[in-house]
């Protein structure tokens, strides 16, 4: 048989080179092309019918999942003969194919003698192994082993049509290989080097020339071992040999180079900079990895690039997650602002890896940027997919590009076109097909599409490009437009937000179209302003979260997902700033002081703590865990979870149990006593609402909120944890919310607002359980806190000015401080809290709170029925 | 020796008229042209080479024949193994020969030297199967011993052992890419491998699984024929794990009888027979549609020509000979 057309049509390849590098890579991309063609007036097919800012998925190297026709008709004729043509590799296959056989050519250069005759093709059996110790042998036996395996590949791949590619892949396997066998022997200085002398001595051409092939690999990955191995032969070499070997092992080679070097990207419009958010605190022990810092460079192709980095004091020792992400958001942030006042007229586009891209978002939040690019974007998080009604990234009005991998773990398509859809922003999402959290595309795929990193990583350039340049020539055109102009003035917004004063942001983002009242002349103080109570909202994250890392999460997922936690608080925190800004007297203060007394006694022995679950199934969560104490005999334990033992939380799901439910009902009962109390005397709203005949308390109570929430599209009023929020902080807030939120949309009670200085923010601090280090979702413990605190004088202040001034990070170091009041607290009433997380929308847990009292439900239902609860929120009525 | 033939004596097309008007039941109409006789004992196999010059055959003689594949004229004998040949194959530029031996061996041929070049030593029990990858730098051999081996050609070291049969390994073969390999065991299962890493992509397995005597890909790749001591051929889509055609009729319980794909005229699926006939079907409608006499015992082997309407047969103890027959389709 003839050899396959080895040497590809060179010209074709070139041909279409000349293209848009991106067209001919993403085949796939081009059925949505034809629908267009035929029918330009149409919406794109894959275009969401609900939300307008999401633009299609575009998805790269993702082959489609075609329909197999189920039967097969015997008639249909089989074609045993034709081949189905190769499709054209879309490197340079004769550069590709040179620099392949790099290794293959010079590896003469290895050799130490190279006078003397090549090893025979049998040296195997001429191998002298007299005098080897067992290690030795071990060790070589294993690169042996390595090699064989992957002149197998070799062999086997030659002639293929994507050879290179093929190759590369197997001699990433081998160099794998080879390192672990080198791990083995922990890279033992005196083995290694006689491994390396033995085996340039013995090898024959072939082998040695894979042998420096891998070697070649891993030098690109761990350049101080590779050298430590070759100090040895580089001596006995002489310098010539060691300069040509070190030149051929400079960096390891890749087929699409040709390629990738001559279509190089252009610049951006508008010569914007470009921030790219780090993923985590920069270290001395961990360096900043090698793709993220090859991406760095890949963007300097694109602008201005400007990484931004975190150092931690001490090493990182003694910082939990949260505060290590309010250090991040607080580096990206200040870098934003300061070239804001460097280059006033300069675009400012974020990029963040991972967590960096959630900084990113955050940032966009809080500073006026032109774009965000999320790469590898971490939506899945231990409690299900971001995007809760109260997330604040909903918020989002910069434009923002998500390049998700189709198999990453953090992410899922599908849910990122649910998430997608939500946000107000406009967004494009990029789907890379096999590729993971970091979009690296799997062996696989590389095999069987013939890719190479690189050329995926430029595809997504080029996406990124595409994105920023529609972004940018558009801000462009409006900066000579009028200013009343509608976009433009949105494009400004999110600048002013952080101007304005969250009293004046607040009915802002309660009535989201831009109302008069959002156009109120902006206090340009307010975000800095220190004094001010309601400080803006970037700092109101701040104010909120004292948590300390929870030491069961790991990493990366661990941080996303507490950051998401940490999300989910700003919102509630806003919900209940919310809540106040209609109270404007003291004795608001007073009642609401009351009501906690009375809610503290109740609450009065348990603590709280996190169910730190994976919550795609339980929605109702009660978490109840006891300080280390007897359970107290009150509430807690007619809850229902006689078995909670110390320190450990108790999670109880509404499909588990339907008496759970109904306990939790009744807790909830008598935790909306306290609630109606003050609620009735300060809102008639909330008496409207509350006079609903519903028997079920904790019906009544989410009627309520559901009430509020249908006053305001506002997200966060109708979640779970505000409603408990709502619970611990007294229907107060509640009914001050359903009064108050009708009223946003006028400008009216917005600056009494201002001038309100409630001890809210206080009440809202997390909780801190002394002795575990596992402090999470605590939402309305601190309301006992700060109202002992209150009580015991002097220490809200201190709390206040911590929470109006510092934010988080302060807040956050002075931990140890608050952990003594909440001793202290618990010294003087309370020895521990009682922490009820739940989780999911109100209005669905109403309708399933009679069911489970009623009949139970099944398990699977339950839990398939409520995931989607807390993730979706039905427009309201 | 070659014996010609005159007229079309051996040939008896076997179809009813009836069917002879439709149009795939086009007969091939292939006639005896010579019987090739020299072998002292069964034959076991017969192959042309790629560029249609020679037929070679083995035997359990132990010895190789190289034949004219045009004029059935004896060229060259290879000596050289210590026990019966089961199988033989070509390299893609039909320079070199590659054979499969009970001594546990496999041997490389230099054709045009008749030499052997290498012998592949490492099974531990007859090796019954071979053949080369397409760029012929790979040997794959399968033998009694249960293991497939993947050998170097230019080295002659056995690069990969695979082991994942639990029975002989009657037959194995590379795509036309020389990116997998198919092997078929008396363990009833077809795997097709990675040929690159070795790994096991797939398997096959048929309910009531019978041996499987013969397998082989498609000249495209994308089917597999495979054979199985329940007197049926199957043609499968592999890729989608399906069985697309069934070819019965003729005999095949007791030998791995060697079956190809007829694509020089018509489309056809061609098979020796315990019968002593070989069978010929059409590929898409499943009919046989000739049947050729002239052997007298088992017909071991039946392969076609490369380029021209030809097929050659040999056939066991009692006949020894290998008869070349021509179709003017």
């Amino acid at each position: 048989m003839a050899h396959r057309g080895a040497e590809r049509d060179f010209q074709t390849s070139a041909r279409r080179m000349g293209t848009s590098l991106l067209f001919q890579l993403s085949v796939h991309e081009r059925e949505l092309d034809l629908v267009f063609l035929d029918h330009s007036y149409a919406k794109p097919w894959s275009a969401h019918p609900d939300a307008s800012s999401a633009r299609p998925t575009r998805m790269l190297f993702v082959t489609p999942r075609r329909q197999h026709e189920t039967t097969i008709e015997s008639e249909v004729p089989i074609d045993v003969e034709t081949v189905t043509s190769t499709p054209v590799p879309l490197y340079d296959n004769q550069k590709a194919r040179s620099v392949m056989n790099e290794c293959e050519r010079h590896v003469i250069f290895a050799r130490t003698d190279a006078d003397a005759p090549p090893p025979p093709e049998d040296w195997e059996e001429h191998v002298n192994r007299t005098g080897w110790t067992m290690a030795q042998n071990k060790l070589f036996n294993k690169i042996l082993k390595a090699l064989q395996s992957d002149r197998l590949a070799r062999l086997a791949n030659e002639g293929a049509c994507n050879e290179p590619v093929l190759r590369r892949v197997a001699v990433d396997k081998c160099a794998r290989r080879v390192r672990q066998a080198l791990a083995s022997v922990s890279w033992d200085t005196k083995l290694i080097q006689w491994l390396h002398t033995t085996l340039v001595e013995t090898l024959s051409l072939p082998m040695l020339a894979a042998y420096l092939d891998a070697l070649q690999t891993l030098k690109g990955k761990i350049p101080t071992l590779i050298d430590r191995m070759l100090v040895s032969s580089n001596t006995k070499t002489g310098a010539a040999g060691a300069e040509a070997l070190s030149l051929l092992l400079k960096r390891p080679w890749d087929p699409a180079v040709g390629v990738l070097s001559h279509n190089k990207p252009s610049k951006l419009p508008g010569s914007p900079l470009i921030l790219i958010a780090s993923s985590g605190p920069s270290s001395s022990v961990f360096p900043t990895s090698r793709r993220h810092r090859f991406w760095q460079s890949q963007l300097s192709c694109l602008g201005k690039v400007i990484p931004v980095t975190t150092h931690l004091l001490n090493n990182g020792s003694g910082v939990g997650v949260l505060q290590c992400l309010e250090h991040m958001i607080g580096a990206v942030r200040s870098k934003v602002l300061e070239i804001h006042s460097h280059f006033p007229h300069k675009p400012i586009i974020l990029i963040g890896w991972n967590t960096g891209a959630l900084v990113t978002c955050h940032v966009s939040l809080m500073e006026y940027v032109t774009a965000v690019v999320c790469l590898g974007f971490p939506l899945l998080t231990v409690d299900g997919p971001r995007g809760d009604v109260d997330d604040p990234l909903l918020d989002m009005k910069t434009p923002v590009l998500f390049v998700i991998g189709q198999n990453s773990l953090q992410c899922h398509p599908e849910a990122m076109e649910d998430f997608r859809e939500k946000i107000r922003a406009e967004n494009s999402l990029v789907v890379v097909g096999g590729a993971d959290d970091n979009l690296r595309i799997s062996k696989a795929k590389k095999k069987s599409e013939g890719l190479t990193q690189s050329m995926v990583d430029r595809c997504i350039q080029d996406e990124i490009v595409d994105f920023l340049t529609g972004v940018l020539t558009r801000a462009e055109g409006h900066v000579g437009s009028e200013p009343r102009d509608l976009d433009a003035e949105k494009k400004k917004k999110p600048r002013d937000m952080t101007r304005r004063d969250l009293a004046f942001e607040i009915p802002d983002r309660a009535s989201r179209p831009a109302s008069p009242a959002a156009k109120l002349p902006a206090s340009p103080s307010g975000s800095e302003d220190l004094s001010s109570v309601s400080s803006s909202p970037t700092s109101s994250p701040k104010t909120k979260v004292t948590t300390v890392a929870s030491v069961q999460k790991s990493s990366q997922i661990g941080t996303s997902q507490l950051l998401k936690r940490h999300v989910q608080r700003t919102e509630a925190v806003l919900t209940h700033k919310q809540a106040q800004v209609p109270i404007s007297s003291e004795q608001a203060e007073e009642a609401e002081k009351e009501d906690l007394r009375v809610q503290l006694k109740r609450h009065h022995p348990s603590s709280p703590l996190p169910g730190s679950k994976g919550s795609k199934r339980p929605k109702i969560k009660v978490s109840l865990i006891s300080q280390g104490e007897t359970v107290g005999g009150s509430t807690p334990s007619q809850v229902g979870t006689p078995e909670v033992t110390g320190g450990k939380p108790i999670t109880m799901t509404l499909g588990q149990a339907s008496a759970g439910a109904k306990e939790l009902t009744g807790l909830l009962t008598t935790a909306k006593l306290n609630a109606s109390e003050g609620g009735v005397s300060t809102s008639p709203a909330s008496s409207v609402v509350s006079s609903s005949t519903t028997p079920s308390a904790l019906h009544t109570l989410q009627s309520r909120l559901v009430a509020t929430s249908t006053g305001s599209t506002l997200p966060g009023a109708t979640s779970a944890s505000s409603l408990l929020q709502g619970l611990s902080f007294s229907l107060q807030d509640i009914s001050s919310k359903t009064s108050g939120l009708p009223a946003n949309p006028s400008p009216g009670p917005a600056p009494q607002a201002t001038s309100v200085k409630l001890p809210a923010p206080m009440q809202s601090l997390g909780t801190i359980t002394t002795g575990t280090s596992t402090i999470v979702r605590t939402i309305p413990v601190a309301t006992t806190l700060s109202s002992l605190g209150a009580n015991s004088g002097g220490k809200p202040t201190a709390i206040h000015q911590l929470l109006t001034n510092g934010g988080l990070a302060k807040l956050a170091s002075s931990l140890p401080g608050l952990a003594q009041i909440s001793n202290q607290a618990s010294g003087l009433k309370v020895p521990t809290t009682i922490t009820l997380t739940l989780r999911g929308q109100p209005s669905r847990i109403t309708t399933l709170s009679p069911m489970g009292s009623g009949a139970a439900l099944s398990e699977e239902s339950t839990s398939h029925v409520l995931p989607s609860s807390t993730q979706r929120l039905p427009p309201a009525p | 020796m070659a014996t010609e033939e005159s007229g079309v004596a051996g040939a008896e097309p076997t179809l009813s008229s009836d069917s002879g008007s439709k149009q795939e039941s086009v007969k091939p109409n292939y006639a005896l042209k010579f019987t090739l006789a020299g072998h002292t004992e069964a034959v076991s196999a017969v192959k042309f080479s790629p560029n249609g010059e020679w037929l070679a055959s083995s035997s359990a003689d132990k010895l190789i024949i190289i034949w004219g594949a045009y004029d059935g004229k004896h060229e060259k004998t290879f000596y050289g193994h210590n026990l019966e040949i089961s199988d033989i194959a070509w390299s893609s530029d039909s320079s070199r020969l590659i054979s499969a031996s009970d001594d546990r061996t496999l041997k490389l041929w230099d054709v045009s030297s008749g030499k052997c070049l290498k012998t592949l030593k490492g099974h531990n029990n007859y090796v019954f199967c071979c053949n080369f990858n397409p760029p012929s730098n790979l040997i794959v051999s399968g033998s009694f011993d249960e293991s497939m081996k993947i050998w170097e050609v230019k080295t002659g070291k056995c690069l990969k052992t695979l082991s994942a049969h639990s029975d002989p390994v009657s037959a194995v073969d590379f795509n036309c890419s020389g990116s997998l390999i198919v092997s078929g065991s008396y363990d009833g299962v077809c795997r097709i491998w990675d040929a690159a890493s070795g790994q096991c992509l797939k398997a096959l397995i048929v309910d009531d699984n019978p041996p499987v005597s013969f397998v082989k890909f498609s000249p495209n790749g994308k089917y597999i024929l495979t054979a199985t001591l329940d007197n049926t051929l199957k043609l499968w889509d592999y890729s989608r794990n399906r069985c697309l055609k069934t070819y019965t009729g003729h005999k095949n319980e007791k030998y791995c009888i060697f079956a190809s794909f007829s694509v020089t005229g018509g489309k056809w699926i061609v098979s020796g027979s315990e019968d002593n006939l070989v069978y010929i079907w059409n590929l898409q409608t499943k009919e046989v549609v000739q049947k050729l006499q002239g052997h007298t015992d088992t017909v071991i082997s039946a392969v076609c020509h490369p380029t021209e309407n030809i097929i050659a047969s040999a056939a066991l103890e009692n006949d020894k000979t290998i008869k070349l027959w021509i179709s003017n389709y």
